[in-house]
C-alpha cells in the first residue's frame, strides 16, 4: 500500500504548507516594521520545515520526470493521455463537487438554526460533527458495505443508487471541517440581531438566511467548501473499499504498473489542488462585508 | 402611524419575572420612552411589542387589531437595534432599500424613496459605503433610515444612542425628535439615560423591576415624581424625612417645624414620609431673602463643590443646633444645593452656608422603606 501515502500527501501537504507560508509572510512583514533580530531557532525551524515539505515534492518530480537518468516530460504526457486518467479525474471532480454542495446546503442552514433557535443543542451538534474524526474511514467503509452491501436487504451497492453511498460517506467525512468553518463564521457575526433586523423589515426566515446571513458568512462558506472539496478529492479508503475508481484509486493503480507516470500525475494533482486553494482564497479576499458591524470609530 | 396598546402584558424567564402586568396606550404619533435601570424589563417589553418575545399573557394591539400572535415580519413595525445591526454585505443605500425590496415595491419607486431618506438623514454622500467604512453616527442614521423606510406603524428604538459618543448622541437625539414629529410615527424609545428620555419624549414610562413605576410627561416626571424610585432615578433629588401631621391639610413636621406641602393628601397622619426637593430649588440665604416664609432652613458647612457647567453643586453637611430632633437632616445625609457657577466662589469648601428649602413648591411622598435610602446626589444633571 505504498501508493496510499503518495496519494494522501497530495492533499495533506497543502495545509501545513499554507501555514508555513503564512508564518514566513508574517515574519517578513514584521521585519519591515521594527527590524527585530530573527532568532536563530526560528530560522532553523523554518529551514527544517521547508526541507521536510519540499524534499518529497522534489524527489517525486525528479522521479516523475525521468525514465532512467535523463529529464523527460514523457511520463507526464503518457499519464495525461491515458483514458483512465480522464475518467478517474472526472469521477473524482463530480464526487467532490456534489459532496461540497451537499455539505454546504445541509450544514449552513443547520448551523444557522442551531445558533438562532436551538443554542442549547449546539454542544450536541458539535459532538456529532466531530465523530468522523474519532471513527476511522475504514470502519465507515466496512459499516456501509455490510448495511448496504450485496448480502443486505437494502442492496444499494449493486443498484443505480450506488453513488449515493459514496456521497453519504464523503458528506460524513467532510462534516467536521464544514461545520467548524461555518459555525465559526456564524459566531463572528451577530446572527441573532441581524436576523431580527431582517425580520423586522418584513423578511421571512428563508429570505433572511439567503440575503443577509449567507453573504455575511461567505468567508466561512468558502473555507468550508475548500475543505470539503479537498477532503473528497483526496479520499482513498472509502472509494477503494467500496469499489469506486476515483482519482486517488487510479493513481495507486498507475503507480504500481508505471511508477514514473504515477509520480508525474501526483504532481499534477498537487498543482490542481493548489490552484483550487489559491482561486478560492482570491475569491474570499474580494468578498465585501466580511467584517462584523459594531460601533465603529467616529 | 398607529395607536399601540399593551394590555396586561406579563413575561417571566424561568422563575424570574421580567415584565409584570404592563398596561400602556401610545397614541398616534406619540413618542414614549421606557426609562429604567438595566434589568427593569424595558427591553423585554419592547421585544414583546416587536414580536421577538412572546408574552406569557396579555396582548399587543395595534389600531385595535390584536397582533400578539403575529410573527415580527408581519407586524409592520420598524426597529432600531442597540448595535445598529446593519447588514454588513450591503451598502447604506442597499440597507435602506432592503425592506422596500421585501415589500416588492417597483425599482424606480424604491430608488426614489431611498434617495429621499438618505437626504433626510444627511447620508447621501455615504450611499455607496459599506457599514464598516462608516462612523458610528452614520451607521445609526442608516439604521434609522432603514427602519423608517418601510413606513412602519410603530417605530421601536432599543437604546439607539448608547453606542455613539456624547456629542453625536445629542445631535441624533434632536434628529430623532425632529424625524418623529415630521413623519408622525408612533415611537417607543428604550433608554437608561434619563436626560435622553426627558429631552425628546412626549411621555416617559419609568420602569422598575418589570413594572411601571410611573407614567407622565417629562415635566411631571421631573417636577412631581410620585415615588422615591422615580425621584431618585430622574436627576438629583434631596429626600428629607418628615412626619405627616395632617395629610388632609398637607402639613408635615421636621425639626420641630410644621410646614405645608403638596402631595400629602393620600398620606395617613403620623406616618413617616419623604419631602423631595430638587437641588436647584434650594437657595443660599442672604440679607435679601432672609425671611422664612414658612420654609425649612438649614445651616451647614460646604463639604464638596462639584462643577456641573452652568451650575455648581454644593454638598452641605448640617451643623447641628441642639439634638437630633432639632436638625433638618439625619446625621448621615448631605444636602445637595445647586448655585449658579458664577456665584459659587461665595461658598468654597469648608465655608458656612445657610439655605432655605422651599417646601411650598416641593412634594412629599410616603416613605415606603423602613430605613430611608441615602439621598440621591449622583452626577446626573437636570436636562438641558
Amino acid at each position: 500500500m505504498s501508493g496510499t501515502s503518495i496519494t494522501g500527501e497530495a492533499t495533506e501537504e497543502t495545509l501545513p504548507a499554507v501555514v508555513a507560508g503564512a508564518h514566513a509572510a508574517g515574519a517578513a512583514r514584521r521585519s519591515q516594521n521594527r527590524k527585530p533580530r530573527t532568532p536563530i531557532w526560528a530560522v532553523v525551524v523554518l529551514a527544517v520545515s521547508v526541507v521536510y515539505f519540499l524534499l518529497p515534492l522534489y524527489a517525486t518530480a525528479v522521479f516523475g520526470f525521468s525514465t532512467g537518468k535523463a529529464f523527460t516530460l514523457q511520463p507526464l504526457f503518457d499519464g495525461l493521455g491515458d483514458d483512465g486518467f480522464h475518467s478517474a479525474l472526472i469521477l473524482s471532480l463530480t464526487y467532490s463537487i456534489v459532496t461540497t454542495v451537499l455539505a454546504l446546503v445541509v450544514v449552513a442552514p443547520t448551523a444557522y438554526l442551531v445558533e438562532l433557535r436551538f443554542p442549547r443543542l449546539r454542544a450536541t451538534v458539535e459532538f456529532l460533527t466531530i465523530l468522523p474524526f474519532v471513527i476511522p474511514p475504514i470502519i465507515l467503509a466496512v459499516g456501509l458495505s455490510s448495511v448496504y452491501g450485496i448480502n443486505s436487504p437494502v442492496n444499494l451497492i449493486s443498484s443505480d443508487w450506488a453513488p449515493v453511498l459514496l456521497y453519504g460517506g464523503y458528506f460524513v467525512l467532510t462534516l467536521p471541517f464544514v461545520f467548524r468553518a461555518i459555525d465559526n463564521a456564524l459566531r463572528a457575526v451577530d446572527v441573532r440581531t441581524l436576523s431580527e433586523a431582517a425580520e423586522s423589515l418584513g423578511a421571512n426566515p428563508t429570505r433572511t438566511f439567503l440575503q443577509v446571513i449567507v453573504p455575511s458568512i461567505s468567508l466561512g462558506l468558502v473555507s468550508g467548501a475548500l475543505l470539503a472539496f479537498t477532503t473528497a478529492m483526496g479520499e482513498f479508503t472509502l472509494a477503494a473499499l467500496l469499489g469506486y475508481p476515483t482519482f486517488p484509486v487510479y493513481l495507486l493503480n498507475v503507480n504500481e504498473y508505471s511508477p514514473h507516470v504515477g509520480k508525474a500525475l501526483v504532481l499534477v494533482s498537487f498543482l490542481i489542488t493548489w490552484a483550487g486553494v489559491i482561486a478560492l482564497a482570491a475569491v474570499a479576499r474580494r468578498t465585501p462585508g466580511t467584517r462584523v458591524v459594531r460601533g465603529g470609530p467616529m | 402611524m398607529s395607536r399601540l396598546e399593551l394590555v396586561n402584558v406579563c413575561k417571566s424567564f424561568g422563575d424570574q419575572p421580567a415584565v409584570s402586568d404592563f398596561n400602556l396606550t401610545v397614541e398616534n404619533g406619540e413618542l414614549v420612552s421606557f426609562l429604567g435601570p438595566s434589568g427593569c424589563g424595558k427591553t423585554t417589553t419592547l421585544r414583546i411589542t416587536a414580536g421577538f418575545e412572546a408574552p406569557d399573557s396579555g396582548a399587543v394591539i395595534v389600531d385595535g387589531i390584536d397582533v400578539t400572535d403575529l410573527t415580527p415580519n408581519k407586524r409592520g413595525m420598524g426597529m432600531v437595534f442597540q448595535g445598529y445591526a446593519l447588514f454588513p454585505n450591503m451598502t447604506a443605500a442597499e440597507n435602506v432599500e432592503f425592506g422596500l425590496a421585501v415589500r416588492k415595491r417597483a425599482p424606480a419607486e424604491r430608488r426614489a424613496r431611498v434617495a429621499e431618506l438618505l437626504e433626510l438623514f444627511g447620508l447621501s454622500h455615504v450611499a455607496g459605503s459599506y457599514p464598516h467604512h462608516m462612523s458610528g453616527g452614520q451607521q445609526q442614521r442608516v439604521a434609522l433610515a432603514r427602519a423608517v423606510a418601510i413606513e412602519p406603524g410603530v417605530l421601536l428604538l432599543d437604546e439607539p444612542l448608547s453606542a455613539v459618543d456624547a456629542k453625536v448622541r445629542e445631535e441624533l437625539r434632536t434628529e430623532i425628535r425632529r424625524m418623529v414629529t415630521q413623519l408622525g410615527i408612533t415611537t417607543i424609545l428604550v433608554t437608561h439615560d434619563q436626560s435622553e428620555a426627558l429631552s425628546i419624549s412626549d411621555r416617559v414610562v419609568v420602569m422598575n423591576r418589570g413594572a411601571i413605576e410611573e407614567v407622565g410627561t417629562p415635566g411631571q416626571i421631573y417636577a412631581e415624581p410620585r415615588s422615591a424610585f422615580t425621584a431618585g432615578f430622574i436627576g438629583a433629588m434631596n429626600e428629607i424625612p418628615v412626619r405627616v401631621v395632617s395629610g388632609a391639610q398637607g402639613v408635615v413636621e421636621r425639626a420641630g417645624r410644621r410646614v405645608t406641602v403638596q402631595g400629602a393628601a393620600g398620606l395617613a397622619d403620623g406616618e413617616p414620609a419623604l419631602l423631595l426637593v430638587r437641588p436647584e430649588l434650594i437657595e443660599p440665604l442672604n440679607a435679601a431673602n432672609g425671611t422664612l416664609n414658612g420654609d425649612l432652613t438649614l445651616t451647614g458647612r460646604v463639604e464638596v463643590q462639584t462643577f456641573l457647567g452652568a451650575t455648581t453643586r454644593l454638598l452641605v453637611r448640617e451643623v447641628r443646633q441642639g439634638d437630633e430632633n432639632q436638625s433638618v437632616l439625619p446625621s448621615a445625609r448631605r444636602l445637595a444645593v445647586d448655585v449658579p457657577s458664577a456665584a459659587a466662589g461665595n461658598w468654597p469648601a469648608g465655608s458656612e452656608v445657610a439655605v432655605r428649602i422651599p417646601v411650598g413648591s416641593s412634594r412629599v411622598i410616603a416613605d415606603r422603606s423602613a430605613v430611608s435610602p441615602a439621598p440621591s446626589t449622583g452626577p446626573a444633571a437636570p436636562p438641558a
